[in-house]
């Protein structure tokens, strides 16, 4: 074993804003990021949605890529988080031993080819985008930020549970000493075609979404990217840095009930923190904050919420959603909250929950809505549940 | 240690069978969709009847494999797929464009995800172990299974079913080909092998694997290791392969042949040539993409060929692409595949 996995980078963009420090300071001033559709080209105006407030053009500006480049909107906003992990894990000064690049995303390059697509077969200037529309086009888009050589890539599409899943993978990677550093987490813009998707199965809410609120009327999609620099304690050792925190634990599982739909009793989400918190070591009362995946669908905060009561008992620490500020940035979900939870552990706050009223009569518990518990946060736990109950779980502890 | 313990295929040869391994079905067309088995024996009719292609195929050969074995329920379901679930996204994409996003119907939709597979196979088989999907090109299956082998190594499970699915509908197919992915014209096994062109034939592959920490009588072979590599340099090829050989005990004299992915495709296969001429050049060279044809999943029917190669203990005439070596028993197999030179994979089989 290669003993403890550190984090020792992080980057994000959504709609809160490019990096760590303004999502940071829309968490602590309690502002969403929902709001009506401004770049995403649809019928449905009355959807709100958590964008990124850039057009592709302003990304190839802050990214310095010359526009005859064909980069997709996921690609774009993948550099752009990649870069500010890549900068914080100080990889450039001080070169690890091999680095793998693990990506998650399930839209890939459809905000391309669904605006291209009757055109691919007779305008020969948009075949660039045929090649670029699937998942692995994507990561080796995102790739090409490094100027550095990555060992391995690969992509994860587990849908909404897809960044969290990478971070799974870069930690056994790591535990085999295959690796020494993994870049791990995920990208996704918005597209019609996943839009319309999430519309068609009725559960987008016409406002801003009230995750774990009896009155609670669906989710609100985001878009955004987010990778996490994971490392060896060897590798951190020797690179003579400090890390942000540790990964203590982590667990992926399948709820195996329907393909969008989870469990009444919530299984794949009992099994994701149960095996999560077991080979943490850590016990219940340990956890300080659990980031619900919380999307506020009828479904999963009922069903996510029984699963968190099955596992904590009377021992249920302070929850939230953080999708009411960031909208469900699907397959990046996983890493953006994942940030998010670190943050909170840097900083000793609860991420509230947003526009919460009343609470679910079957739960014992109300999210959480105070920032301050006057208790320093410790371990942190993050939910990502994806179609299909590819829940997993992951729990970031600080460095004692 | 992971051995294989059964395989089931669903391809552009015969379904489920061996055949191919004495006389394989040979096409003239450039885009060859699988054969179709009997999907009665695995699926209720009527719940086949609400699945797309790649979920029916993907279901039965993971239902076969578990027949062949007494594991119910693997330690692990991963999927490779380059694609996903292409015939639902299209149908979905096509009805929006068309209808101007009004009135769409949910299905395609809520099974265009490429989790569908791995995911549907779990409830399936009521399942609630690790389940992860790979989409990473022409090495989505290699990175599945790469993730199957370092669970294994860590202790974390004991048995895993790996897959590798892709479908190739007639809109992608035209699609790739407007990128120069397929060969023009009428398909020879002699104009695959000295072709000096861009393009490949186009097939379908869906193929499963339970792998198992135990050997049986029925094991096909040992997967000894795996190396994945990202536009490596030489230096750095040259050090992975002697390591992978290594930390097995062997090296480059050891290894009976070499199973690439040689497809027609003139820069595709250069990069197999090269490897094999520098490390290898005196051992057979196989190759597999000439009767199973090219897909983002072919890799997991290069390693089905060469894990039928071992538990047969021949090497049929008609995969050998150069250096015939007559009436070997073949011990030890690496299988390299790599995708336009940026993603490589290495896998070392042995027999059992």
């Amino acid at each position: 074993m290669a003993g403890q996995i550190l984090v020792t980078g992080m980057g994000i963009i959504t709609g809160l804003g490019v990096g760590k420090e303004n999502t940071l300071n829309a968490l602590l001033s309690k502002r969403s990021a929902i709001n009506d559709l401004k770049y995403l080209q649809t019928i449905h105006k009355e959807l709100p949605a958590s964008e990124v407030q850039y057009s592709n053009e302003e990304m190839y500006k802050l990214l310095g890529i010359s526009p005859d480049e064909v980069y997709t909107r996921t690609a774009l906003m993948g550099r752009i988080a990649l870069r500010e992990a890549l900068e914080e894990s100080g990889i450039y000064k001080q070169k690890p031993g091999r680095i793998a690049f693990i990506s998650g995303t399930t839209v890939g390059g459809m905000d391309k080819s669904e605006q291209y697509y009757k055109d691919f077969l007779t305008d020969d200037t948009k075949s660039a985008y045929i090649e670029a529309h699937d998942c692995g086009a994507t990561t080796d888009l995102i790739a090409k930020e490094y100027k550095g050589h990555f060992d391995l890539t690969t992509t994860i599409s587990t849908a909404c549970s897809s960044a969290e899943n990478a971070i799974i993978l870069g930690a056994n990677l790591i535990k085999t000493g295959r690796i020494d550093v993994a870049i791990v987490g995920g990208s996704e813009c918005l597209s019609k075609f996943h839009f319309n998707g999430f519309n068609t199965l009725m559960i987008l809410d016409k406002h801003q979404c009230r995750p774990f609120d009896k009155n609670r009327e669906g989710l609100n999609l985001g878009e955004g990217a987010a990778f996490i620099v994971i490392e060896s304690e060897d590798s951190v050792k020797k690179r003579g840095i400090s890390p942000i925190c540790k990964l203590s634990g982590y667990a992926n599982t399948c709820d195996a009930y329907h393909q969008t739909a989870s469990s009444p009793e919530g299984e794949g989400a009992y099994l994701a923190m149960t095996k999560a918190l077991k080979q943490s070591g850590l016990k219940l009362q340990d956890i300080d904050y659990i980031n619900a995946h919380g999307t506020g669908t009828g479904n999963n905060d009922e069903t996510e919420g029984i699963a968190i009561m099955r596992v904590f008992g009377d021992n249920i620490p302070p929850v939230s959603s953080t999708k009411s500020f960031t909208g469900h940035t699907t397959s990046a979900a996983g890493s953006v909250e994942s940030i998010i939870s670190i943050l909170a552990l840097q900083n000793d706050f609860i991420p509230v929950n947003l526009n919460f009223s009343e609470k679910i009569e079957k739960l014992s518990f109300s999210p959480a809505v105070d920032m301050y518990t006057n208790k320093e946060l410790k371990h942190v736990l993050t939910n990502s549940f994806g179609f299909g109950g590819n829940d997993s779980a992951c729990i970031f502890s600080k460095c004692k | 240690m992971v051995y294989i313990q059964s395989i089931a295929h669903i391809s552009i040869q015969e379904p489920f069978e061996e055949k191919w391994f004495e006389s394989p079905l040979i096409y003239k067309e450039r885009y060859v969709r699988s054969i179709e088995p009997d999907f009665s024996e695995f699926i209720a009719p009527m719940a086949a009847r609400r699945m797309g292609k790649i979920l029916k195929r993907a279901l039965a050969t993971s239902l076969k494999t578990i027949k062949d074995t007494s594991i119910e329920k693997p330690d692990a379901i991963i999927t490779g797929t380059g694609l996903g679930c292409i015939e639902n996204t299209e149908k979905f994409l096509t009805a929006m464009l068309d209808n101007n996003e009004e009135l769409l119907p949910p299905t395609y939709f809520m099974q265009s995800t490429h989790n569908t597979i791995s995911s549907q196979i779990a409830v399936y088989l009521k399942c609630h172990s690790y389940n992860s999907t790979y989409s990473h090109r022409g090495t989505s299956f290699d990175s599945a299974l790469l993730d199957a082998f370092i669970q294994f190594q860590l202790g974390e499970i004991s048995s895993a079913l790996v897959s590798g699915h892709d479908e190739l509908t007639p809109g992608y197919f035209a699609l790739l080909d407007k990128i120069g992915y397929w060969k023009k014209g009428e398909i020879s096994e002699e104009i695959l092998r000295d072709s000096q062109t861009p393009g490949a034939l186009a097939g379908e592959a869906s193929v499963s694997f339970m792998l198992d920490k135990n050997k049986t009588k029925n094991s096909f072979c040992e997967i000894k290791g795996i190396e994945m590599l990202y536009k490596p340099d030489k230096v750095q090829f040259k050090k992975t392969l002697a390591s992978l050989l290594q930390s097995n005990g062997l090296n480059e004299k050891d290894i009976d042949a070499v199973i690439v992915g040689i497809s027609g495709d003139v820069n595709n296969d250069s990069v197999y040539k090269n490897m094999h001429s520098e490390f290898f050049p005196d051992k057979p060279l196989l190759w597999y993409k000439h009767i199973f044809g090219e897909s983002y999943s072919a890799s997991g029917l290069g390693l089905y060929t060469a894990a039928t190669i071992l538990k047969n203990k021949k090497i049929p005439q008609h995969i050998v692409y150069c250096n015939n070596v007559k009436n070997i028993n073949p011990k030890n197999i690496l299988v390299y595949n790599h995708f336009q030179n940026k993603d490589h994979s290495l896998i070392l089989l042995s027999s059992c």
